[in-house]
């Protein structure tokens, strides 16, 4: 019963793996460490209620788990990490291309904005989830969530406007 | 949306990079599921704890916060005279007779000496008797002997000359 349920647990894992850690690292603003340790904290949460959820929605549920610790991120002050004499990896050579670029300039604007504004404006626009679930997620009213994402837009319009201009 | 915002949607989902979950993805991950296991039976059982030291508290400090049911003490007994519960009975003649009862057909003088009376005399009218009356001093008539308890208070009145007398 147990095997069962952790081998179904790890299919589930290995196949939205991807996806949730790309998710993860737009909450966070591009920090891909701090992603890693969002999913996992998501994903361990995940696991204790996976009876109850591995048959309806266990991916909604990791998403909104990912949202409102994202969106709380702002009042955590430390995030458990200690001082290395030693890189634990390296950059690798093949990294500077033209995609990466772009997304780490996505990044680097994203993490620019406050936590709340950068999560309203990922489920907003990464998530296409209206408003309302948008205010759920965050915890507050629909004019604030809106608010929320209104500032990030016109902020990352600053931060990306030359970058996003049409290629004529 | 406008322009910008259709772009920004777009830049969101063509910079998602392929990572595949990886073995020590997955350790860390069961790591992460063993250490929450953990915290969780460890809050359980200091839970458990608190609610009993919670309890036993409780319970000794209840008992003193409750006043207790205890039986009180027994209520004085109604006086009676030997008038209105035997008028022809005489102390010494009735051993039913319970000492609380010779006590109060014996009202006491000033000075707490104790007069008999007579069978059928109040005790009004017996300690205020004039000097020398031989009704203070009279010995009971009856033949049965008296309780330990009577004989006891009578032997007194007997000997000792009445109080009241000047």
């Amino acid at each position: 019963m147990e095997q069962s349920r952790a081998h179904a647990f790890d299919e589930f894992v290995a196949a939205r793996w991807s996806v949730l850690l790309h998710l993860a690292r737009l909450l966070v603003g591009g920090d891909r460490h701090r992603a890693e340790d969002l999913l996992q904290e998501s994903l361990v949460k995940l696991w204790f209620v996976w009876p109850k959820v591995a048959d309806d929605a266990p991916e909604p549920y990791v998403r909104k788990v990912m949202m409102r610790a994202a969106a709380r991120s702002g009042q955590r002050r430390w995030w458990g990490e200690r001082p290395v004499e030693q890189l634990p990896e390296a950059a690798m050579a093949g990294d500077v291309s033209a995609d990466v670029a772009e997304r780490s300039r996505l990044e680097a604007a994203l993490a620019q904005l406050s936590p709340k504004q950068r999560v309203a404006v990922v489920l907003r626009y990464y998530q296409d989830l209206p408003e309302g679930q948008v205010a759920e997620a965050l915890g507050c009213p629909v004019g604030t969530a809106r608010s929320h994402a209104a500032r990030g837009v016109a902020r990352l319009r600053q931060l990306l406007g030359n970058v996003t201009e049409p290629v004529q | 949306m406008d322009h910008f915002e259709r772009q920004l949607a777009q830049m969101m989902r063509d910079t998602e990079a392929p990572a595949p979950f990886e073995p020590k993805h997955r350790e860390r991950l069961w790591a992460g599921v063993r250490v929450r296991r953990r915290r969780r039976a460890a809050q359980r059982a200091a839970g458990s704890v608190l609610a009993v030291v919670g309890l036993s508290v409780g319970l000794f400090l209840l008992p003193g916060l409750v006043p207790r049911a205890e039986p009180s003490r027994p209520g004085p007994q109604p006086a009676t005279s030997p008038s209105s519960s035997a008028p022809h009975a005489t102390p010494d003649a009735s051993p039913s007779t319970t000492p609380s009862s010779d006590t109060s057909t014996a009202p006491a003088s000033p000075d707490g000496a104790v007069t008999i009376m007579p069978p059928g005399t109040t005790g009004s009218t017996a300690t205020e008797s004039p000097p020398g009356s031989t009704q203070s001093a009279s010995p009971p008539s009856t033949s049965a002997p008296p309780s330990g308890t009577a004989t006891a208070r009578n032997q007194p009145s007997t000997t000792s000359p009445s109080p009241i007398t000047p």
